[in-house]
């Protein structure tokens, strides 16, 4: 019994030490201040340069994206149920209400134009540029995963990085671009 | 002694149906993780039960938010794999309690991205109490043999996996969902023999969180809640006696329905969360003439067709499971 007993704590102490930080969640704002005129993905930074191909062909930069726009949205998607809530919340909302913001889905799973281009026809989203993140330029540099949505303003800065969430944080990031 | 024997064949039969009866409603692994959270039954007589089952989820799409049946990218392979470690205590006579521990895998292949993952997945502890006993009839003589057994009680899901809101890298690298859910659940059976019947009701509430890191990335603090969660589920079920000795094999047959809410993030609504999944099961256990060791194979169907679900990915879970109980 003792060693049942003894045993049972050790499961408890590996059970505690392997979980995450779950348990005790922290409301701290831990944000790091960045140095500003520096390249890199967090909010305040210069956006990193990109050329990745849309799913029509084309090529797109970062300048391209930017020329004669307030800002660009990147939405980052792998074809899942969340994605498609977002991606859809985003297309009748803030797309609408902001024309003069260029918006993309960034699809990183695709490992070949055609293939980003099939899932964006299947997934019924062809009015809503589609940029086939194959070498994963635009992951690796904006250190994004599912449901990331980054905000570059005109200037090239990052004004968001951060997941859609409700998409309100969005469209106050949106709201506040100069 | 008969009534002891009957006893042992009720306890057999809650055993296979308690198995059949909570198909694992996890969240998907290819993009939100999620251990399971099966339930495990102490049989009337018996003083706990230990169990291990190892379930393989495969994905095929999803529904979305029209209730459209949408395939996943071409060239996706998207699996998640769950151990499942279960033991369950009586606690009285008619009180028991039970936790169960999942390790979660995702594998997810695409055309253009591969990934291999693992971690604890969210655990749960389940209390339960006996309020009816079913006598598990072979005749119904009177009304007192229609009476069933039926379960109530508290459960609460711990965060123990890793979620959105942890040290990680990427959404595949996500095992849990980071919120504590507490549950109330109602588990209803009858056993008419051959059939048995059962059903099962659950309400369960997410305590709101904080969030100050999404993915590794520290963002600024808010707070969550996800949507209340509402699942029901029925089983039909047949024991076949084998020979004279009383080993019993129990096919049966399932429906389960899953709903969930919307969400609340910093007290705004938040619909991405929401879903509904409704799925159909088969599955089959043996229990030899002593009833100790029991064995179980399952298979869990989402309907891949539309209105049949609401963002949520459509799967197919495939489970095996032993169980012992110990007198």
């Amino acid at each position: 019994m003792y060693f049942a007993k003894k045993y049972c704590w050790l499961l408890l102490f590996f059970l505690i030490a392997s979980c995450g930080n779950n348990l005790l969640p922290s409301g701290t704002d831990e944000r790091a201040q960045v140095q500003p005129d520096t390249v890199g993905p967090e909010v305040g930074q210069k956006a990193p340069d990109f050329a990745v191909s849309d799913t029509n062909g084309g090529t797109v930069t970062l300048s391209s994206a930017l020329a004669s726009k307030r800002g660009v949205v990147l939405y980052f998607t792998m074809w899942c149920p969340i994605c498609d809530s977002h991606m859809t919340q985003m297309v009748n909302t803030a797309v609408p209400a902001y024309p003069d913001v260029r918006f993309f889905a960034v699809d990183y799973v695709s490992g070949t134009v055609a293939d980003a281009a099939a899932a964006q026809a299947a997934n019924g989203f062809l009015a809503l540029p589609v940029l086939a993140d194959t070498e994963h330029t635009l992951l690796e540099g904006y250190r994004a995963t599912m449901g990331t949505t980054v905000v570059i303003d005109n200037a090239g800065m990052i004004r968001m990085n951060e997941d859609y969430s409700n998409g309100s944080r969005l469209q106050a990031v949106l709201a506040g671009l100069p | 002694m008969m009534k002891l024997r009957i006893a042992s064949i009720a306890a057999a039969v809650l055993l296979a149906g308690a198995a059949a009866l909570f198909p694992a409603a996890s969240w998907a692994g290819s993009c939100c993780g999620g251990g399971s959270a099966a339930s495990l039954i102490v049989p009337k007589y018996a003083r706990s039960v230990a169990d291990i089952s190892f379930d393989t989820e495969i994905y095929h799409g999803f529904w979305n938010q029209n209730w459209t049946h949408t395939p996943d990218p071409p060239g996706s392979d998207l699996r998640q794999y769950r151990v499942n470690f279960g033991f369950g205590q009586r606690l009285g006579r008619n009180w028991q309690a039970s936790v169960i521990v999942p390790y979660v895998w995702n594998v997810n292949q695409y055309s253009g991205l591969s990934s291999r993952t693992n971690g604890l997945g969210d655990a749960t502890l389940n209390l339960w109490y006996e309020a009816l006993d079913d006598v598990s009839a072979w005749r119904v003589r009177g009304i007192k043999d229609l009476v069933p057994s039926v379960m109530i009680g508290p459960s609460i899901v711990i965060p123990t996996g890793y979620s959105p809101y942890d040290d990680i890298a990427s959404s595949f690298d996500v095992t849990g969902r980071g919120f504590y859910r507490v549950d109330g659940n109602l588990l209803i059976e009858k056993t008419i023999q051959p059939w048995g019947i059962s059903a099962s009701l659950s309400y369960g509430t997410y305590i709101e969180r904080s969030v100050n890191r999404e993915y590794g990335k520290y963002v600024e603090p808010y707070k969550k809640k996800l949507g209340d969660r509402t699942s029901a589920s029925v089983s039909l079920s047949y024991n076949y006696f084998i020979g004279s000795g009383g080993d019993t094999l129990t096919p049966s047959i399932s429906y389960s329905y899953l709903n969930e809410a919307d969400g609340r993030v910093n007290e705004a609504d938040d619909s991405s969360t929401s879903f509904r999944k409704q799925a159909v099961g088969g599955g089959i256990s043996f229990s030899g003439t002593d009833r100790d060791w029991s064995v179980r194979a399952s298979w869990s169907h989402a309907i891949r067709e539309d209105g049949w679900g609401k963002n949520f990915p459509t799967t197919d879970i495939f489970t095996v499971g032993v169980r012992y109980v110990f007198r």
